[in-house]
């Protein structure tokens, strides 16, 4: 079993308990300016641009989860809206992450680092140098794992990207799912329930 | 002669709620006959009560205040707003999302509204294993009509219902399992899918539109963005609760409150009213408080149809299957739910990348059906380092019962027409067959992190019975050890009951407060 710190497993078990979240309202109206910054994970040709407004992320947790997406909600062919359009990085930071008690929001940028890590004893390689088709079988992989904390980060940290994609209403159109709908169908509050008689 | 108390005129809508807004003095001092820590189906139910009876009530209620018209029919904002820690409220290993309603009204905002009477087999198993002999079924039966009237909780009307459970009411006929409409405690739904999100309409006959308005016309005062901090107690008695007002965005303490009250009842829920004792040092002498929890873990599969389906508006819930419900027939129930993206979004592994959004891309062909197993209470709930822990795993004997629900779940989606299944795992698992179902559920292992699950039935951590070294709260709802400090919600229960406890909670809430009435009269 690889040992972790403490702060590992707290990071595994709070991403992989993060529930349906949306954080559109956190999420709206930041710019998605590009700024490119400096490697903390190590030297990788894959960091990506971070756009302004991310704010607690660093940059080389950012390059971890912008290539967790890139692999994960891939659009091509499809008539899903591409990523390139949807400010998930920014959901996932400023709603996200931005809300996190700080004991949470520390072990889950060590399970960040980990998992970024984790490729190297089998592709010689950190997440984020990997190639599409190795990244993806890297995240199957964990996902199938013997190892719990394995398990974990690849539920959880997928889970953490999908959530902050499909929290934003733009994406769920191609879906044919139309959202809201009392306010569309003119329906009237009932209000306050008249005082019980017994 | 009966004591006639007055009352205030009711709003037509909204609820007079003190929040942190609207704070300005950093120190609140109250002077009440009872404080209720907790705004939910016990919090709420207990306010009115004692308020009717015409005692000064104040009731502090940690989450926010979202009126209704405030609701955003999108999941993932009201998981955001309403919901414990954002809805990120989990088990220590992180595999089951414990769901539970923070804000005004608690969980009975963001519930299905089904309700299910306590069956008799557990109130004669508590009488038996708990000395619960007073919670017989004919002293609960007023209990249950008196709640049943008050919220409209009534068996779903035909028209109540989504285009997914109609098919898997087909699959349920073609297997001649029993289908069953759910009771739930709605007015004149207009089937929006959006129970979980709140009810944008007040169909949903939560307490923010019942027991709250009403327990404020009879003048009970309602703090939220109020977390109590510790409770009080002198000489065995209960005293007081202290408590902080917190603005909810930016986490600032906005007053520091102490109320004096000789009668405080704990309603916060199975989570937090065990934390609030642990804290307060009280009620622990049989050192039970916290333990015992058991949460009703669900997973769900999904089945993927042929044709579209939409199935995400309509009842949130309205079919049941519990042929297997009973401990002795199985201990699984089956519900089915409508579900946004949000919610599709993590049900199912299909693989990463073009697998999972080819998954996604066929949203409006999913039908997911939940299994809802009785569990043991196995687990507890603690402080840890100054951070909450609830330290659960799924007991391989449930998971067994699990598997058997699982495998009865897959039977039905595929006699529905399903074409493949998806089975909640953190690697990618589907059946294309129904001859597969035994072989590909019977081989899996209880594992941690390994499925997901769902819980929304914390409950069982403050266990009611007779015997104080067993348990924490007596069969009237007074703790064992400290007098005039009741607890009123689902940690009460001694066992889980698989089925959706908040009318059980409603029946005890107001047959604990006819007892606090009686003895504080």
């Amino acid at each position: 079993m690889t040992r972790m710190s403490n702060s590992t497993h707290e990071a595994i078990r709070q991403v992989n308990g993060l529930s349906r979240r949306n954080f559109l309202k956190a999420a709206s109206g930041l710019a998605v300016a590009a700024s490119v910054g400096t490697s903390l994970l190590g030297a990788s040709r894959a960091f990506a641009s971070m756009p302004e407004g991310i704010k607690v992320m660093s940059q080389g947790e950012y390059a971890v989860m912008a290539r967790l997406m890139a692999v994960t909600l891939p659009t091509a062919g499809t008539s899903l809206i591409p990523t390139s359009q949807i400010p998930v990085m920014q959901t996932l930071d400023a709603a996200l992450l931005a809300t996190m008690e700080p004991h949470i929001l520390e072990g889950l940028k060590g399970g960040i680092q980990y998992f970024n890590e984790g490729p190297k004893a089998s592709f010689g390689k950190t997440f984020v140098e990997l190639s599409d088709d190795q990244a993806k079988r890297f995240c199957d992989a964990w996902g199938d794992s013997d190892e719990v904390p394995h398990r974990a980060l690849a539920v959880g940290l997928k889970k953490l990207i999908g959530l902050s994609y499909w929290a934003n209403p733009p994406t769920w159109a191609p879906l044919g799912y139309d959202g809201p709908v009392t306010d569309r169908w003119g329906i009237k509050s009932l209000g306050n329930a008249p005082m019980p008689k017994q | 002669m009966a004591k006639t108390i007055p009352t205030n005129t009711m709003p037509a809508h909204g609820l007079k709620v003190t929040q942190a807004s609207d704070i300005n003095d950093g120190d609140i001092h109250l002077d009440v006959d009872a404080v209720v820590i907790g705004s939910g189906a016990g919090g709420a139910i207990s306010a009115y009560e004692l308020a009717k009876a015409g005692k000064k009530v104040v009731v502090l209620e940690a989450g926010r205040y979202v009126p209704s018209e405030k609701f955003t029919e999108m999941m993932a904002v009201s998981m955001d707003a309403m919901y414990a820690d954002h809805g990120g409220q989990s088990n220590s290993a992180g595999d089951i999302a414990v769901l539970q309603g923070t804000c005004v009204g608690g969980s009975t905002v963001v519930n299905a509204a089904l309700c299910f009477r306590t069956p008799d087999y557990y109130l004669d198993l508590w009488a038996r294993d708990y000395g619960l002999t007073n919670l017989t079924p004919e002293v609960l039966l007023p209990y249950f009509e008196k709640v049943e009237a008050n919220l409209s909780i009534e068996t779903n009307k035909s028209y109540e219902t989504s285009a997914g459970a109609e098919l898997l009411r087909t699959g349920m006929k073609k297997l001649s399992l029993p289908d069953s409409s759910a009771k739930r405690n709605i007015r004149d739904c207009v089937m929006t899918g959006f129970c979980f999100a709140g009810c944008k309409s007040d169909r949903k006959q939560s307490m923010l539109v019942t027991y709250l308005p009403w327990a404020a016309a009879y003048g009970a005062e309602i703090y939220a963005d109020t977390r109590a901090t510790r409770i009080l107690a002198k000489n065995g008695k209960a005293s007081g609760v202290e408590a902080q007002v917190v603005d909810p965005d930016t986490k600032e303490i906005k007053a520091s409150v102490r109320i004096n009250a000789p009668i405080v009842v704990a309603a916060a829920g199975p989570i937090q009213t065990p934390l609030l004792l642990q804290r307060s040092n009280l009620a622990n002498s049989s050192g039970q408080v916290g333990k015992n929890f058991a949460c009703h873990p669900t997973l769900s599969i999904t089945g993927m149809f042929d044709d579209n389906v939409d199935n995400f508006h309509g009842a949130t819930h309205s079919l049941y299957m519990d042929k297997y419900t009973m401990p002795e027939e199985g201990g699984y129930l089956l519900l089915d739910a409508v579900q946004d993206p949000t919610e599709a979004s993590f049900q199912a592994e299909p693989g990463t990348g073009e697998p999972y959004m080819a998954y996604m891309s066929r949203y409006r062909n999913a039908v997911r059906l939940i299994t809802l197993i009785h569990d043991q209470n196995v687990g507890e709930v603690n402080w840890n380092n100054g951070a909450k822990e609830i330290k659960y795993f799924v007991d391989d004997a449930d998971f067994e019962i699990m598997k058997a629900g699982l495998k009865t779940n897959a039977r039905i989606l595929f006699a529905a027409g399903a074409n493949k299944l998806h089975i909640p795992s953190s690697q990618p698992l589907s059946i294309d067959s129904e001859n597969d179902i035994d072989s590909v559920i019977g081989g899996l292992k209880n594992e941690p992190a390994r499925y997901r699950y769902t819980s929304f039935h914390p409950q069982g951590t403050c266990r009611m019975g007779a015997d104080p070294a067993k348990t924490v709260v007596s069969p009237t709802g007074e703790t064992h050890d400290v007098h005039n400090l009741y607890v009123v919600d689902a940690s009460l229960l001694p066992t889980s009951i698989g089925y959706n406890p908040s009318e059980t909670v409603y029946a005890l809430a107001h047959y604990i407060n006819d007892h606090i009435n009686r003895v504080h009269s």
